[in-house]
């Protein structure tokens, strides 16, 4: 995050009505709404594969982001909490420009933080998704499961 | 207390020198950033070990978010979640080195005592045919057809227990045998048994030096705290080494601290077999291209592989799609291409201490990129693969640079003799003094490195 960035954030994040500043060092109820309805969209309910909101045990988040600094982790919240108010059209329309912007030459700030978001938006519900952090009222096949990963660990 | 050296980071490069230092009777004191873990108590899965054994929790960007970069924060440092592959140096590097910084120890000649001394205080193996497993075979056959020269990889462990069917990918998030031979393993815990005073957790933000001692301050659970050393070695890599000296003020001094980073860009391409090559299963990674040609052109291959949430942050996809293609895990081919990557990187540090990379990929690495991934694409579409996912986001794994060595104190940080120029006692001996990028794997390298200034210092 450059310096333009970070002091736009602060002053969004000092006037904001969504009160993130109280929340800075986990996810806000309203934040991980925002991130359930983007899991949707990268892992959707989908022949065996369950949906991001049903498998995810959004439970084990904040202890994922304990190291993030709190700089980026309240930009990341406060981004999910709007995400939580977007109609999925929007959602999607953004989530694709994400993308694109892994192969857009420029390196001005909007797809420099595009990419950023891509990869931390994709980092955060993957991590939960195909890890062994379920959520354990979910009694579906896991993603992992679906994947069939097995690895074996043995200790001596 | 004043202590004879104080060592700054455990990585290669600190917890050799820690070791060697130690071992002399000398009073040396290592100081960590990061927590202590051991076999016990390592993360166990790939979510936990990205969140808690990275600086950032994870992955960190160049300014323009166009490479990422895994820097560790542990006892160990990378050590504990690389391969632990072992690789000399060859002439091309050193002379490469020699060329870029006028010191003229760099050569295999003055370095094999200390490579000698190294090797024999790990434990080495190197692969066997009967160790390859589905993703290594159709590498080697692959390559085979199309005439391109691989070898089999030489790796720090002594007990993985892949004969009773262990499946080593689960040690990227560190060695729950104590098998790998990490900078923890091979070093720091034997040093450790022997009297090492080791302080974790402690980051340092400053150093003092003068001509007699050299003061160190930092925060310790965010208590300030302050030690004292005859000699001060700065191990803490490209990125925190730089910034230790970034925040004492030794950028007026020395024009080119925060220059000259590299780091390897490496680009991971997946081809999807019909039938399963179970790329994670056992040795996952045994291979490695070996032919003088890749490393005229500036490349070289890994026969590497991830665990899913790493495979599948490389597909840059959403959706129904994403999920087509990680259903397919265990069909999954995957070869890496590791550019040799020219030094034009800079480091950053604000006043505030957040640091920046500015790290863009010269004319240079994009042709030594496009050359390397043509020759996977060649052997993807020659083992079969029905198609192919083309990561276009590289990771820098190796980081390089930021302080390096060499004679001229206008083009350098620190002299041949591992001295941050003009200083006598602080001292800095990791990854960050490397004048450019070697294109081979640099872990043994600063390993000897650190051997090399141990013997230098007990003189």
């Amino acid at each position: 995050m450059n310096e333009f960035e970070f002091s736009l954030t602060q002053f969004i994040i000092r006037h904001s009505p969504l009160n993130i500043k109280k929340i800075m060092n986990f996810f806000s109820t309203r934040a991980t709404k925002g991130l359930l309805k983007v899991g949707d969209i990268y892992c959707p309910k989908n022949g065996d594969f369950p949906s991001f909101t049903e498998a995810a045990g959004t439970a084990y988040l904040n202890n994922l982001v304990t190291h993030v600094p709190k700089d980026d982790f309240s930009s990341l919240n406060l981004v999910l909490a709007i995400f939580s108010f977007l109609p999925n059209g929007i959602l999607n329309w953004i989530i694709t420009a994400c993308e694109k912007s892994q192969n857009n030459p420029s390196d001005g700030i909007i797809p420099s933080t595009l990419r950023q978001l891509n990869i931390g938006l994709r980092g955060l519900c993957f991590s939960i998704y195909y890890s062994e952090f379920t959520n354990p009222n979910f009694n579906g096949k896991k993603p992992l499961d679906v994947i069939d990963y097995r690895l074996n660990r043995i200790e001596d | 207390m004043i202590y004879d050296f104080i060592v700054v980071g455990s990585g290669s490069g600190g917890g050799s020198l820690a070791y060697y230092l130690n071992k002399s009777g000398a009073k040396v004191l290592l100081i960590e950033a990061g927590k202590f873990y051991r076999k016990n108590t390592f993360p166990k899965t790939e979510a936990e070990t990205s969140a808690h054994l990275y600086w950032g929790g994870g992955i960190e960007f160049d300014k323009a978010a166009r490479i990422g970069f895994l820097r560790t924060k542990m006892v160990g440092g990378s050590s504990i979640v690389y391969q632990c592959l072992m690789d000399r140096f060859d002439d091309i590097a050193f002379n490469d080195w020699k060329a870029e910084s006028g010191v003229d120890w760099f050569n295999n000649t003055e370095m094999d005592k200390h490579y000698s001394q190294v090797e024999s205080d790990m434990v080495l193996h190197t692969f066997t045919p009967e160790e390859r497993n589905g993703n290594a075979k159709l590498f080697v056959e692959a390559c085979d057809k199309l005439g391109y020269k691989w070898g089999n990889l030489r790796r720090g462990q002594s007990n993985c227990g892949a004969e009773k069917g262990n499946d080593c990918i689960g040690c990227l998030g560190g060695c729950f045998r104590d098998s790998k031979q990490s900078s923890l393993v091979a070093f720091v815990q034997k040093a450790e048994k022997e009297g090492l005073e080791i302080i974790t957790e402690t980051e340092i933000e400053k150093v003092e030096p003068n001509n007699d001692t050299c003061k160190i301050h930092g925060l310790q659970n965010g208590n300030k705290v302050s030690f004292e050393g005859k000699k001060v070695i700065l191990c803490g890599g490209a990125f925190g080494s730089t910034r230790m000296m970034m925040r004492s003020g030794f950028q007026s001094k020395l024009q080119a601290l925060g220059k000259n980073f590299a780091t390897h860009p490496q680009f991971m391409w997946l081809g999807f077999q019909n039938e399963p090559v179970d790329a994670h299963k056992g040795m996952f990674q045994s291979v490695a291209s070996k032919d003088p040609s890749f490393r005229a052109q500036g490349f070289k291959l890994e026969n590497v592989f991830a665990p899913p949430i790493s495979i599948g942050m490389l597909m840059n996809v959403t959706g129904a799609e994403h999920q087509r293609l990680m259903k397919q895990y265990r069909n999954i081919q995957c070869i890496e291409v590791a550019v040799r990557d020219e030094n034009a990187g800079v480091i950053r540090c604000d006043n505030s201490g957040k640091m920046s990379v500015e790290k863009t990929l010269t004319d240079q690495d994009k042709t030594r990129r496009d050359k390397g991934l043509q020759v996977i694409e060649n052997i993807l579409t020659t083992s079969g693969a029905k198609e192919i996912c083309k990561s276009n986001f590289p990771v820098g794994l190796h980081l390089m640079g930021g302080c390096v060595m060499g004679v001229d104190a206008a083009k350098s940080v620190v002299n041949p003799e591992f001295q941050v120029h003009g200083e006598q006692t602080l001292y800095i001996a990791d990854s960050s003094i490397y004048p450019n990028a070697p294109g081979i794997n640099p872990g043994l390298t600063i390993k000897s490195l650190g051997h090399r200034l141990a013997m230098q210092l007990l003189k």
